[in-house]
């Protein structure tokens, strides 16, 4: 649906003008408080998470059995550890400080991206590949959200472009079952992903007052 | 020399008296009963086709010493069917619990194991305090992509038997449903009632997991609910109630984002404010004051022609035959 891609367009719009140095700071994320936009960066995620579950469904099935079986448990690979992990002990996550935790979030969806565009070339249906680019199009919206809140919360954005979508030295699938494996994994930590953000923003949603914004303005001197 | 004997329904018993001969001349007593002649093959006690009833403590005498040389206690049972397993968190994030029980009796002493499985790790299962068929485990990681498998296996002296259950982390969380529901009328506001709870004891974090809730309402003569879904706060005012009319009142809880609904609340009934009635000293005010209460009831467009709540008096029965004459009409075009 287009509603995704005019998100993104926005959001990226937002971003793009809070990132712009020379301006002063008056553009619609700072505006309308860090509060608010990390209400509009969960309500993206819950809208990717739901947006997941019909590609998810679809690409599985593009894949083929084991791997669109419900009950499908693989032991996880070593390979497979190059796709950042939702998981993390339980008062680890507790203890993240803001910045952490967006950080945390931001690295992980700009690599998961990045691991999904590669994806993208290489699918067989034309079906198939629409999905996948309209959802690259919201996960890039995501990001750009991310950053957003970052940046008006005076968070440096963590450093460097998203990584390659293999790192040097790992072996690409030495074989088609593994690749699908690959494929598989990734989706699970995607959507893993997504439901971790939802109670990363619940937080931060509690902690992060709009005032904190104005604050930040007059400390950076504009 | 005694012990137990277990043996399964249906099943041919040969109890020998211990390490007496064949043709030795024995009594059998069954709970100490003797037992007729026409059951024993020399001195073996033949029992076909047991059942329950048989069950019992079963000695076998010497002829003629009446010395004690056997005794037995018998009991009659089935092996395990497949056992019932349900796993849920409830206090998410801080893990889960599984439950179980057999579908059928068995009838003899079983024994319960229970292993988790995540990944590659085992988990501890700690036995609840109070509950005999239930454990708990505690999470160690949170958003967790590899599923826990469960497997429960009963163990009895005629068999055994297993299930296992998969799941993800999220796929099982339920929360209690909500507690202490209260509804109270509002003064001066007959059409609204001030329904406020708590969210479950159980459920450890509502701060960083908040819950949401759906709110269902009907007047108990009704049989449709109305429902409200409320994605916070724990308190909520109808203001679309019937005026003087009993209300029964429920609420369930979810997290936010994972899982499912819990069960509906314990049902909590309330009635709107009603102005108090003017004292009455004449027959003509009474009348004049059940007319009144009975016109401020509007009958919803669900309700039935024929409901007794709706139309009072004469009136009811002539719209219930007028019903009944069209619907007769149908039915015989229909014929």
């Amino acid at each position: 649906s287009p509603a995704g891609d005019s998100w993104g367009i926005f959001t990226f719009l937002c971003a793009a003008l809070c990132n712009l140095p020379a301006l002063p700071a008056l553009n619609c994320s700072e505006e309308l408080g860090a509060g608010q936009s990390i209400q509009q960066t969960y309500d993206l995620t819950r809208y990717l998470e739901h947006q997941l579950r019909t590609l998810a469904g679809t690409y599985l099935n593009y894949l083929g059995p084991p791997f669109n079986e419900p009950d499908f448990n693989p032991p996880r690979l070593a390979r497979a550890e190059r796709v950042p992990s939702a998981t993390v002990d339980l008062d680890l996550w507790r203890g993240l400080t803001d910045n952490a935790r967006l950080a945390a979030n931001y690295r992980a969806y700009s690599r998961l991206l990045c691991y999904l565009r590669v994806l993208d070339g290489q699918v067989g249906t034309a079906e198939l590949r629409h999905r996948l680019a309209h959802f690259c199009a919201s996960l890039q919206g995501l990001v750009l959200s991310i950053g957003g809140v970052m940046s008006s919360l005076g968070y440096p954005l963590p450093a460097g472009p998203a990584a390659p979508p293999t790192p040097p030295g790992t072996p690409a699938a030495p074989n088609d079952f593994l690749k699908k494996m690959d494929d598989f994994w990734l989706l699970k930590e995607l959507q893993t992903w997504l439901w971790r953000s939802a109670k990363d923003f619940n937080r931060l949603k509690k902690k992060v007052p709009p005032a904190v914004v104005t604050l930040r303005l007059e400390a950076r001197g504009f | 020399d005694s012990h137990i004997q277990y043996e399964r329904v249906g099943a041919d018993v040969t109890m020998k008296c211990g390490s007496m001969d064949w043709d030795a001349a024995v009594t059998w007593t069954a709970n100490g009963t003797d037992i007729d002649e026409s059951h024993l093959n020399g001195s073996y006690l033949i029992l076909k086709n047991v059942d329950l009833s048989q069950s019992g403590q079963y000695s076998c005498y010497e002829g003629s010493s009446w010395h004690l040389k056997y005794q037995t206690s018998l009991r009659v049972g089935t092996p395990p069917k497949e056992p019932v397993l349900m796993c849920r968190s409830n206090n998410y994030p801080k893990g889960f619990y599984c439950s179980w029980h057999l579908p059928t009796p068995t009838y003899i002493p079983n024994t319960f194991n229970i292993s988790v499985i995540h990944g590659t790790k085992d988990m501890v299962c700690e036995k609840d305090a109070v509950l005999k068929n239930r454990c708990h485990i505690r999470y160690l990681q949170l958003f967790s992509t590899v599923k826990y498998k469960v497997t429960l296996t009963v163990t009895n002296a005629l068999g055994k038997n297993f299930t296992t259950l998969t799941f993800d982390e999220f796929a099982i969380v339920k929360p209690d449903p909500p507690e202490s529901v209260v509804a109270k009328p509002v003064p001066n506001n007959p059409r609204r009632l001030e329904v406020s709870w708590q969210n479950p004891s159980s459920w450890p974090d509502p701060e960083s997991f908040p819950l949401k809730f759906f709110l269902r309402y009907r007047p108990l003569i009704l049989d449709q609910w109305q429902h409200v879904e409320l994605s916070d706060g724990t308190s909520h005012t109808i203001t679309d109630a019937y005026a003087g009319k009993e209300y029964i009142i429920q609420v369930a809880a979810k997290d936010n984002d994972i899982g499912t609904w819990s069960d509906w609340s314990v049902a909590v009934h309330a009635t709107p404010w009603t102005e108090e009635p003017k004292h009455l000293t004449t027959e003509a005010q009474i009348t004049e004051t059940t007319s009144a209460s009975t016109s401020s009831f509007m009958a919803p467009p669900t309700t039935k022609i024929c409901d007794k709540g709706a139309v009072v008096g004469s009136g009811a029965v002539a719209v219930c035959w007028t019903a009944g004459l069209v619907v007769a009409a149908y039915s015989v075009l229909f014929i």
